[in-house]
């Protein structure tokens, strides 16, 4: 590598490594270069996040079928120890519902989807798409994986002990968390300690993958990447470093506080004169205060939502345009929305928090911002609506995928609306309508923005196409599969099913029959949904084995991709060797033009990638930027 | 392709790789203390006890913002020797700074360490007497418990005749001390009758361990093995026997929904029960002769007759008396319990009038006829400085902390008054670093108090768990003298392996010491906030 080096002999760290053949726990194990730790990031998240799948399936049993011993195609992975304790005859309990569905939450939120997104894609793509020969500081993207690793495992490695892990839901809300797993006597074994343990590891990985990934994109892109000529995909990723740079510090801090609350009986988030059934009198100092511990959450948590969100629409507002051979439409102003929407995006997190009592006057200055966000979400979704407008569509394996998660993502975002006013959310807080809603905007919209993702840079990974058959055995009943699953929550929630009910609602259905509690009738009219939407979870889990499938036997066997930019797509990323070696780029290349010049008129072919040296150089395509 | 901007800037954006990053990390670093500092703000307006307004020695912060403040200009020019390629004297500007952090950090650890060992005791009426709790001790020598320490005496009795163990939550640690408190008291700890279980299905029980056998870790991890391989065993045939009477009872209700019939779908338990194996799930053990056994009040819920375990160990035998006793008290608060009575309508005269301490010390008493001049003597000064304001009344008054609050410095002015002993000079800056002095100012300045256990309402030492204002304190100071720590190992690392870079690339040994020397420059600010925040608001 150092043949093309630029930069004087000595200046870099990794100037010894690249002389030598790297071992094999070097190039696979412990490596430095951002694509093999990009690939490190994804296979580890698929597998958290078929973990996190296979948690809700015993969730959605436990809800169709409360009153069942859970079946053995689901149970065999416990041992007969591990079912004894955590399982009622066989039926599993509200406390190991709450386990998982806190699980559940945590894992497919800090587990699945980020690391999946930013870690994945991010780690693999951006440098590339800037011309970089990685990232700026390869050994802390390293650091960053191994740390999110370990924080991973910490977390889930409580399921095997005495106190189980988290119970506290996702947002670990105290002074509910403050209590859990209080008995054990040694804090640092009981799962809601490991929780919060896990929790400063990941916010620790983030910080410096954020760091990375932002220094990477300010002063490592390639001679003529101005920050017009930048795809949307690394714009979408920079703003995505900004929000886990600066939103999860504050739930790091709320972290520590928790920590501290639970191994020092601080009382940072526990008020005066707690009561509890077990405990009696709570033997602390209180004066603290749950609502601070909502607050430093939602700092982070709403941010969080855009760091899910941002890779997803990264990943598709490349595709669109490759697969439409048009331009993005109104690049520019995705580009100024996506700013707006990561600093408004600091602004909203208290419209989590409408029912805690904060006030009508905080409630209506979040629910007007919140409000103001979807503005540039659904510029974002509409350009890219109308990016597909009139192009020649190509109906390939990634653009099947990026076509659905518009709609599905759209279907996610405007039900969220309702949620957004006050008034309406006093209904609908807490019910199977906020699952829905979020799950539409997770699951068919960001998880297939992913899969798009994965479909279209397979062939730069591996040289060679995933399977089409195969790939249709997965596009359509997951299509299906996720309307089942999430439709009929909308239904439920508006009905005023609680999200926590471990019996989709059956302990209401012997009150249906005195007649006095309406609620009942409602809950008898509607409880039957619950049998459907588990059937549709059970069969969408069957239906990801043709892609499990697809993802490793197109490795070897799959059709092989026509040379180096088989989507004849115009972004850099393209114009490295496939696979890229180490070091990405033979020779660095110069970028001319903007990133998404498709169907350009006076073209011979009908794209124009950002690095075709000009035959003429006109004043548009100048190299500007300096080396 | 090596990556670019390692040591030298990019022309249009005029940084080096690091620099990004550095500031980058800072600005995450703000929102971390920012995130804490939002907390202290919002933990202060709701503070529903009297909020501890200027409660640290001033002095020892004080001394640390200077020594930070100055090693924040050592740095810099450690950095600009180093630009100017001068290594003895970067050495000498370095090793100044490293030693400014060591001593922060001692000054710091002499600060928490006089907080983790003295004790503050909120009373059940709010009343809160703060000093240094005696060590239980026997005909005059302090009483060693098996890890050869002493024991304060904050700790609970109770003369156990038996103890019964959960046979899955017992935490070995605990049994250990119980057998070793138990041997110290010539007791014997054994089986209190045959554990006997069914370890085969279809034959009859078995003795698992016979009546008597002394209480080990060992025997509890024998019958936890019992325990837990039956559990597992009965659980599984349980959930068996369920799914099938489930199939039962669909193939009986054709078109019904399960919530219909699940009231009938019941395991027969008389048929099941030959197929199932014998569960221990607690296993009692006898004390003979009923020994007098201690526990820290937080691992205990006692009551009278039977006690139990954080553990789930139930303690049977007589509660005995558990007094907490203060060795010398150094400060009574009586603002907590004005700010209740305030609440309730009561006067605060009276309500400290019929408080427990004023009732059972005559010490108490004594101090607070004592200060009650003071603060007359004070008003009066207030009155002759400031005069008084338009509507008649004087300007200033005492505030709720000099009324209602009898400091450890007020207690030695007592004793001062009262012609007891002068500290000065060293010995009366050395208080302000460790606190107050008890042996040199005597008994009679700080003197004992012994506290029955039911007038205890919350006891703590001065750690976090005392109230938010220290559960802030400690975090806040805590992770910034974490990040002193983390700073001063880099910049020593530079110090001390620095100077093969130096000979190799002295540019780039300048670009790194720049970036430490920015994050000690933020270290050293964050200590300007939390200075006058902590200490002096």
């Amino acid at each position: 590598m150092s043949s093309h080096s630029t930069a004087p002999a000595g200046h870099d760290a990794h100037h010894d490594e690249h002389h030598h053949d790297p071992g094999f726990i070097q190039k696979w194990i412990f490596s430095t270069d951002h694509k093999m730790i990009g690939l490190q990031y994804g296979i580890t998240a698929l597998l958290f996040l078929a973990f996190g799948f296979y948690l809700m399936m015993v969730m959605r049993w436990s809800i169709a079928y409360p009153h069942q011993p859970l079946p053995e195609w689901m149970g065999w992975v416990f041992t007969d120890g591990w079912k004894a304790r955590w399982l009622q005859d066989g039926k599993v309990t509200g406390e190991t519902y709450n386990m998982f569905g806190a699980m559940h939450g945590t894992i497919m939120v800090f587990l699945g989807i980020v690391p999946l997104g930013f870690g994945a894609f991010g780690n693999y793509v951006t440098p590339l798409q800037i011309g970089a020969p990685d990232m700026a500081f390869p050994r802390l993207n390293m650091a960053s994986y191994w740390i999110y690793l370990l924080g991973g495992l910490i977390m889930c490695a409580s399921f095997f002990f005495e106190s189980g892990a988290a119970k506290s839901g996702w947002t670990n809300y105290s002074p509910l968390a403050g209590f859990a797993d209080g008995q054990v006597v040694n804090q640092w074994l009981a799962g809601q300690t490991q929780w919060l343990i896990g929790l400063v590891f990941l916010i620790t990985s983030s910080l410096l993958g954020s760091v990375n990934f932002i220094t990477t994109i300010i002063n490592l892109r390639v001679r003529g990447m101005t920050w017009m000529r930048m795809p949307f995909f690394v714009w979408a990723m920079l703003v995505t470093g900004f929000l886990l740079l600066l939103a999860f510090p504050p739930l790091e801090a709320a972290g520590i506080m928790q920590l501290m609350d639970r191994v020092t009986h601080s009382s940072f988030f526990m008020p005066s004169g707690l009561f509890t059934k077990s405990e009696g009198l709570a033997d602390l100092s209180g004066g603290g205060s749950p609502l601070l511990f909502q607050h430093l959450f939602w700092f982070l948590g709403h941010p969080e939502v855009y760091v899910l969100l941002l890779p997803a629409f990264a990943c598709v507002s490349e595709i669109i345009p490759a697969n439409s051979r048009k331009p993005l439409w109104g690049y520019k102003s995705m580009v100024y929305s996506v700013l707006l929407l990561g600093f408004l995006s600091f602004v909203v997190w208290a419209h989590h928090m409408y029912m805690t009592g904060m006030g009508a006057a905080v409630s209506t200055f979040f629910q007007t911002t919140t409000v103001l966000i979807s503005v540039p979400s659904v510029v974002i979704i509409t350009a890219m609506l109308i990016s597909l407008w009139g192009g020649s569509i190509r109906f390939t394996t990634p653009m099947m995928w990026a076509c659905a998660f518009i709609p599905m993502f759209g279907i996610g975002g405007l039900t969220g609306l309702p949620l957004a006013f006050n008034l309406a959310d006093l209904h609908l807080h807490d019910t199977y309508y906020v699952i829905g809603h979020f799950h539409y905007v997770v699951a068919p919209g960001i998880l297939f923005g992913f899969f798009a993702g994965i479909h279209h840079w397979y062939p730069k990974i591996t040289g060679r196409y995933m399977g089409k058959t195969l790939n249709h055995l997965h596009f359509w009943p997951s299509l299906i599969c996720m309307n089942l699953i999430f439709f009929p929550m909308l239904v439920q929630g508006m009905a005023g099913f609680h999200r926590r009910w471990y019996n989709g609602g059956d302990a209401y259905l012997s009150k249906a029959a005195d007649s006095v509690n309406i609620f009942g009738n409602t809950v008898v009219q509607h409880i039957d949904m619950n049998i459907i939407m588990s059937m549709g979870a059970w069969t969408m889990a069957l239906f990801q084995i043709p892609f499990i499938i697809n993802l490793f036997t197109a490795w070897k066997f799959g059709k092989k991709a026509e040379g180096d930019n088989p989507w004849h797509a115009t972004t850099l990323e393209w114009a490295t060797p496939t696979p890229p070696g180490h070091g990405n780029f033979l020779k660095e290349p110069v970028t001319y033009r903007g990133p998404y010049e498709y169907s350009r008129p006076n073209c011979d072919a009908d794209f124009l990638p950002q690095w075709t040296e000009p035959k003429h150089l006109d004043s548009s395509e100048k190299p500007t930027g300096s080396h | 392709m090596e990556i670019p901007y390692v040591v030298t800037p990019r022309k249009d954006t005029g940084l080096f790789n690091s620099k990004i990053a550095i500031w980058l990390f800072l600005a995450s670093e703000v929102m971390l203390f920012g995130g804490f500092l939002s907390a202290y703000v919002f933990l202060r307006l709701g503070a529903d006890y009297p909020w501890p307004e200027r409660t640290l020695p001033v002095l020892p912060g004080l001394i640390n913002t200077f020594v930070l403040i100055g090693s924040s200009i050592t740095v810099v020019f450690a950095w600009a020797s180093l630009k100017l390629r001068d290594w003895r004297k970067f050495q000498l500007f370095m090793g100044i700074t490293v030693g400014c952090a060591m001593i922060f950090m001692v000054l710091k650890g002499i600060e928490y360490n006089a907080k983790l060992h003295h004790q503050a005791l909120k009373l059940k009426d709010y009343s809160v007497v703060e000093g240094h709790l005696g060590v239980e001790s026997e005909d005059g020598k302090p009483v060693l418990n098996h890890k050869g320490s002493t024991i304060e005496e904050n700790l609970i009795f109770v003369e156990a005749s038996k103890l019964t163990f959960d046979t899955v939550r017992f935490y070995k640690p605990w049994v250990e001390e119980l057998l070793a408190q138990a041997e110290h008291h010539h007791s014997k700890v054994a089986l209190a009758a045959d554990v006997t279980a069914i370890t085969k299905v279809g034959q009859s029980a078995e003795i698992i361990a016979k009546a008597g056998e002394p209480l080990s870790v060992e025997l509890l991890n024998r019958l936890q093995a019992v325990h837990l391989a039956a559990r597992s065993h009965n659980a599984a045939n349980r959930t068996e026997a369920l799914r099938a009477e489930w199939v039962t009872a669909k193939a009986a209700n054709p078109g019904k929904k399960d919530w219909q019939i699940a009231s009938g779908v019941n395991i027969d338990t008389a048929a099941l029960a030959p197929t199932l194996l014998g569960e221990i799930s607690t296993v009692p053990f006898s004390v003979d002769p009923p020994a007098k056994l201690d526990f820290h009040p937080r691992d205990i819920k006692a009551a009278e007759g039977q006690s139990r375990l954080r553990d789930d160990t139930v303690i049977d035998g007589k509660l005995l008396a558990s007094p907490m006793v203060f060795h010398n008290i150094d400060a009574i608060d009586f603002q907590h319990l004005v700010m209740k009575a305030k609440e309730k309508g009561i006067d605060p005269e009276v309500a400290i009038e019929n408080s427990w301490l004023m009732k059972n010390s005559a010490f108490v008493r004594e101090a607070w006829a004592w200060h009650q001049g003071e603060v007359k003597k004070l008003s009066a000064e207030l009155l002759k400085a400031h005069g008084v304001g338009k509507d008649g009344k004087p300007r200033y008054t005492p505030t709720h902390k000099e009324l209602y609050r009898i400091g450890w410095k007020d207690l030695a002015k007592k004793a001062e008054d009262d012609g007891r002993t002068k500290l000065s000079g060293v010995d009366a800056a050395k208080e302000e670093f460790f606190g107050p002095n008890y042996k040199a100012r005597g008994d009679e300045t700080f003197p004992g108090l012994s506290v029955p256990r039911e007038q205890v309402g919350f006891a703590s030492k001065f750690t976090p768990a005392w109230n938010t204002y220290y559960a802030i304190y400690f975090a806040i100071t805590g992770l910034h003298g974490l990040h002193v720590i983390g700073g001063a190992l880099v910049l020593a690392y530079y110090l001390f392996f620095g100077k093969k870079m130096y000979l190799s690339d002295p540019e780039w040994l300048a670009n790194r010491v720049e970036i430490g020397g920015l994050f000690w420059h933020f270290v050293d600010l964050v200590w300007i906030f939390v200075f006058p925040i902590l200490y002096l608001m």
